[in-house]
C-alpha cells in the first residue's frame, strides 16, 4: 500500500463531495443557483445537530437509536411549554428534557453492565420506544402548531428560517456547536477520556480512565443534541408531531459512519461526520436535480452505507499488516 | 548429524518486504532441507512473523524468490499455500471452536472425504497416526492448547504437507504437553516432513533443532547446525550484544511491611490473605487459572470483589476499580497485551500517556506539549523502538508494545507494581530491561507482585514466593533457599506447606 493508496482512502469522503458537486453541475446548470445553495445550506439544520452528538456515542464505542424518541418527546414537550415558560424557558426545558433523556439511556447501560454495542442497540432501541410512547401520550397524539398558540414565537421562527447575513441561523447554530463539539474531543481530556473508552474499554478502565464518566457524557450530548435538532425541526415546519424524529437515528448512524468514523469505536472526528451529512444531502439533492426517483434515492443511499463499512473494514486490514 | 545431506525443500533467497515506515525484511535468504527440523530464532519485531507470514499467503513479498517444492511461489494465498503442502500453524491456532475435531480437519472437504462418515474415519486415521485419541466427534472448544495443536497438525498432515511451520507452539503447553509435540515432531521428521520451528525459548532449539537460523532486524544473522552454537553465542547473535545472566542478581533490601490483604474470597478465592513488603518482589506461583489472576485483579479492584481489607502503608484503603487503585498507588500490567492493555488504533505517545491525563490536564484542557514530553521521555528512557511517538501502536513489536505500557504505569510512578504475565512473548533483551525495572521499583522502596508461567523466572526474580492452588495460598517459600521441585509440589496442590 503506497502513501497516495492511504491519502486517498483517508479522503475518499471528500473527493467524493467535490466529484459529485462537479458532474452535478455541469449536467444540471441550476446545481449552482444560489436558490438551490440556499437550499442545500438550509438542508444542514436538524440532522446534522443529531449526527454530531452520534459521531461521540459511535467514537466510544457504543450506538445510540434513542434519539428518534428523545426528538419526539423534546419536539411537542417544548413547544406546549412555550405559553407557560415562555420562549426562552421552553428552550431550556427541551434541552434539559433531551440531556436527561440520555443520561437515561446511559444510566441503563451502566447499570445493566451492557459493555457490547450490541446491549446497547437494544437498550436505546428499547429507550427509543419509551420516549416516543410518552411523546404520544402527553400530546394525546395531537399535532402542535405554531398558530395555535398565543403569540407567535418570534424567537423560534428566527431559528426555523430567520437569517444572520448570508447565513441561516440553523446553519449559524450548527458551525457554533461544531466549534464547541470538536474542540471538547480534540483538545479536552474528557474527549481523549471518550476516544479511549471506544478505542479499548477494558485497557482504558485498567489504566484508571473513568470510562462510566465517559459512557454518561456520551449518551448526555447524544441526548442533548437530539434536543437541539429538535428544536430547529419543529422551528422550521412550524408543527411539533409526536412522530416528528422518525428515522433520524438511522440517518445520523449513516451519516457518522459514511463520514469515515469507524463503527468499532475510537477513531472518528465530528469534522468526518459533516463531510457524512454534506455527502448524503448532495446525492439527495443532485439525484433529485437529475430527477432520479425517490425509490432509487433510498437504494443509493444504502449502498453508500455499505461502502462506507467495506472501505472502513478495508483500511483495517491494511493497517493490520505489520 | 548430517545436516547439509538432504535435498532443499525451500529455499528463500533475498527476500524484502517494507511495511509503511519500517522495512521489516532485508534481502533474507533460508535453505530449509527435507526431513530437517529448522529453529527460527529472533527478539519481536526480527522478522520471523512477517517471513512466515510470506510462505503462507498472508502478505506479498517486494522483492526476491521463494522456491518451494521445485516450484517458484511468487503470490500465493493461504489456501493454495495449503494445497500445495505448506502448512502453518499460528500461536493462536486456526480452528472453528464450534464445530468437532473431524469437521475442522476437513473443513470444506467433506465431499471429497464422502461425507461425514468419510470424514470422521479420515480424520481418526490422522489423529492415530500422531497418537491422539480424543474422538473426532467432539467439539473444538472442549479441547485443551495442546490437544488443538494436534488437531492442527493432523490437519496440516491431510493436505500431504511437506513443510509444516510451527509459530511458537509451547507457550501455553505444560511440561508433560510439550514432550508430547516433541515425540509428534521427530515422528513427522522421521516421515521426511520438514519442520520451520519458531521459539523463543532456547532449551527447546537446544533440544530437538537440527539446524538453527538467527534473525534480528529484519535480517539473517546466521545459519548453522545446532551443534556449532553455543547458547551464549545463540543469544549474543539474537540481541546484538553479549548479555552476561538471563536475571540480574536479587535486590536485597526488604523493609517494613507495605500493603497488607485480608481475606479475599470470591467464588473461585479462597480466604487468600498475605503482606507485602517494602522493596520486595513478591512472586505468585500457580497453575493457569488456580487463582493467580483473579487474586492481583481482585485487590487493583479491575473485578467487582468485596469484602477483603487491604492496607497500605498501615492506612486501610477502599479500592472498588482500577481508578482507586492507582489512587492508591497500585500499577498494573494485564495479562492480555492486545485485550486488555494496549488501545490498539492509537499512537504510541497516546498509549504511554493514558493513565497520567490528569498531568496534562489544565482546567480540563490537554496540554499537548507536556503529553509529547512524557511519551517521548519514556519512549527514552526504556529503549522503545519506534520511528516516532505518533505511529500507531499496532505496528510495534510486541516487546517493545510491551515497554509503553510500562512507561504508562512509570510515569505515574506505583509504589506497588502487579506485574501479570510481564514477559509473555517477549524477547530476551526486552525481558532482560523489564527485570532490571523491577528490581529499579524496589530499590526505590517499592513492591512487586509478579506472576509468570515461567518458574525459573518467578524463582530467580522473586525475594519471596507463595504458591496458590485452587483458589487457597498454599505456601511461602523463599526460593533462594527452597528447591524449585518443593515450590512446584506446593502449587500443584501436593502439600509441603513451609
Amino acid at each position: 500500500m503506497n502513501k497516495v493508496g492511504f491519502i486517498l482512502k483517508d479522503y475518499l469522503v471528500l473527493l467524493m463531495i467535490l466529484g459529485l458537486a462537479l458532474v452535478t453541475a455541469i449536467i444540471q446548470p441550476k446545481f449552482m443557483s444560489p436558490a438551490n445553495l440556499n437550499n442545500i445550506m438550509r438542508q444542514f439544520g436538524p440532522l446534522i445537530l443529531v449526527a454530531l452528538g452520534m459521531t461521540f456515542v459511535i467514537v466510544g464505542g457504543f450506538i445510540d437509536l434513542s434519539v428518534a424518541g428523545t426528538i419526539n418527546l423534546v419536539a411537542v414537550v417544548t413547544i406546549t411549554l412555550i405559553d407557560p415558560l415562555g420562549q426562552v424557558g421552553a428552550l431550556v426545558a427541551g434541552l434539559v428534557i433531551g440531556s436527561i433523556c440520555g443520561a437515561i439511556n446511559a444510566g441503563l447501560i451502566l447499570t445493566s453492565g451492557a459493555t457490547t454495542q450490541a446491549e446497547a442497540l437494544f437498550i436505546t432501541f428499547g429507550m427509543s420506544t419509551v420516549y416516543s410512547s410518552l411523546a404520544l401520550i402527553y400530546s394525546g397524539g395531537s399535532t402542535f402548531h405554531f398558530w395555535d398558540l398565543k403569540e407567535m414565537p418570534n424567537m423560534f421562527e428566527a431559528i426555523g428560517a430567520g437569517s444572520v447575513g448570508p447565513l441561516s441561523v440553523s446553519f449559524v447554530i450548527f458551525l457554533g456547536a461544531l466549534a464547541l463539539l470538536w474542540i471538547f474531543h480534540t483538545k479536552m481530556a474528557a474527549g481523549r477520556a471518550i476516544s479511549l473508552t471506544g478505542g479499548n474499554k477494558t485497557a482504558a478502565r485498567l489504566s484508571g480512565v473513568p470510562i462510566e464518566r465517559s459512557i454518561v457524557l456520551i449518551y448526555t450530548i447524544a441526548g442533548f443534541m437530539a434536543a437541539l435538532g429538535a428544536i430547529v425541526l419543529f422551528s422550521r415546519v412550524t408543527t411539533a408531531s409526536p412522530v416528528i424524529g422518525a428515522g433520524f437515528e438511522t440517518n445520523a448512524i449513516l451519516a457518522v459512519v459514511v463520514g469515515g468514523t469507524t463503527l468499532k469505536g475510537g477513531k472518528g472526528s465530528v469534522l468526518r461526520t459533516v463531510m457524512g451529512v454534506l455527502l448524503v444531502i448532495l446525492l439527495n439533492n443532485c439525484l433529485n436535480l437529475l430527477g432520479v426517483s425517490s425509490y432509487m434515492q433510498w437504494a443509493a443511499r444504502g449502498a453508500i452505507l455499505v461502502f462506507a463499512i467495506w472501505l472502513d473494514n478495508r483500511k483495517e486490514v491494511q493497517g493490520n499488516q505489520l | 548429524m548430517d545436516t547439509a545431506g538432504s535435498e532443499i525443500i525451500l529455499s528463500i533467497r533475498e527476500v524484502t518486504k517494507s511495511f509503511p515506515g519500517v522495512r521489516a525484511l532485508n534481502g533474507v535468504s533460508i535453505d530449509v532441507r527435507r526431513g530437517m527440523v529448522h529453529g527460527v530464532v529472533g527478539e519481536n519485531g526480527a522478522g520471523k512473523s512477517t517471513l512466515m507470514k510470506i510462505l503462507s499467503g498472508v502478505y506479498k513479498k517486494d522483492t526476491g524468490t521463494i522456491v518451494f517444492d521445485g516450484k517458484t511461489i511468487d503470490h500465493t494465498t493461504p489456501y493454495e499455500s495449503m494445497h500445495r503442502g505448506l502448512a502453518i500453524i499460528y500461536q493462536e491456532l486456526n480452528l472453528v471452536n464450534s464445530m468437532s475435531v473431524g469437521e475442522n480437519i476437513f473443513l470444506g472437504r467433506f465431499k471429497e472425504m464422502k461425507g461425514m462418515r468419510g470424514t470422521h474415519a479420515k480424520a481418526r486415521e490422522l489423529l492415530d497416526s500422531i497418537g491422539c485419541k480424543v474422538s473426532t466427534t467432539k467439539l473444538v472448544s472442549e479441547l485443551s492448547v495442546s490437544t488443538k495443536q494436534m488437531v492442527e497438525i493432523s490437519k496440516a498432515l491431510s493436505f500431504q504437507s511437506k513443510l509444516i511451520i510451527m509459530d511458537e507452539p509451547s507457550t501455553s503447553l505444560t511440561g508433560e504437553e510439550m514432550s508430547l509435540l516433541v515425540k509428534i515432531i521427530h515422528q513427522l521428521k522421521a516421515q521426511g516432513i520438514s519442520i520451520i520451528y519458531i521459539s523463543h525459548k532456547l532449551e527447546e532449539i537446544f533440544d530437538f533443532c537440527d539446524v538453527v537460523t538467527v534473525m534480528r532486524d529484519g535480517n539473517v544473522i546466521d545459519t548453522k547446525p545446532r551443534g556449532e552454537f553455543t547458547r551464549d553465542e545463540l543469544i549474543t547473535k539474537m540481541v546484538g550484544r553479549t548479555i552476561e545472566n538471563e536475571y540480574p542478581e536479587r535486590s536485597r533490601q526488604v523493609g517494613e511491611t507495605l500493603m497488607e490483604v485480608k481475606g479475599i474470597n470470591t467464588r473461585k478465592l479462597h480466604d487468600v490473605s498475605f503482606t507485602l513488603r517494602k522493596g520486595e518482589i513478591l512472586g505468585l506461583v500457580g497453575l493457569v487459572g488456580a487463582g493467580r489472576t483473579e487474586t492481583v485483579r481482585a485487590i487493583f479492584g479491575a473485578d467487582r470483589v468485596r469484602g477483603h481489607k487491604v492496607t497500605i502503608g498501615g492506612k486501610p484503603v477502599t479500592i472498588h476499580n482500577p481508578k482507586q487503585a492507582k489512587d492508591a498507588g497500585l500499577g498494573l500490567i494485564p495479562e492480555d497485551r492486545k485485550l486488555q492493555g494496549l488501545v490498539l488504533p492509537f499512537s504510541v505517545e497516546q498509549n504511554i500517556s493514558m493513565a497520567s491525563i490528569d498531568r496534562f490536564t489544565r482546567f480540563g484542557f490537554l496540554i499537548k506539549s507536556l503529553e509529547k514530553g512524557i511519551g517521548a521521555r519514556h519512549v527514552k528512557s526504556l529503549g522503545i523502538k519506534t520511528p516516532n511517538t505518533k505511529v500507531a501502536i499496532k505496528n510495534l513489536s510486541g516487546g517493545n508494545q510491551q515497554k509503553c505500557i510500562v512507561g504508562r504505569w512509570m510515569e505515574i510512578g506505583p509504589s506497588i507494581f502487579i506485574m501479570d504475565e510481564p514477559t509473555k512473548g517477549i524477547d530476551v533483551g526486552a525481558k532482560y530491561e523489564i527485570y532490571l525495572l523491577m528490581k529499579e521499583i524496589a530499590e526505590k522502596g517499592g513492591a512487586v507482585i509478579l506472576i509468570s508461567s515461567e518458574l525459573p523466572e518467578v524463582l530467580n526474580m522473586s525475594n519471596r514466593v507463595l504458591t496458590i492452588y485452587d483458589g487457597r495460598i498454599t505456601g511461602e517459600f523463599d526460593p533462594e533457599h527452597i528447591p524449585a521441585d518443593v515450590i512446584m509440589r506446593a502449587a500443584l496442590g501436593l502439600g509441603g506447606a513451609s
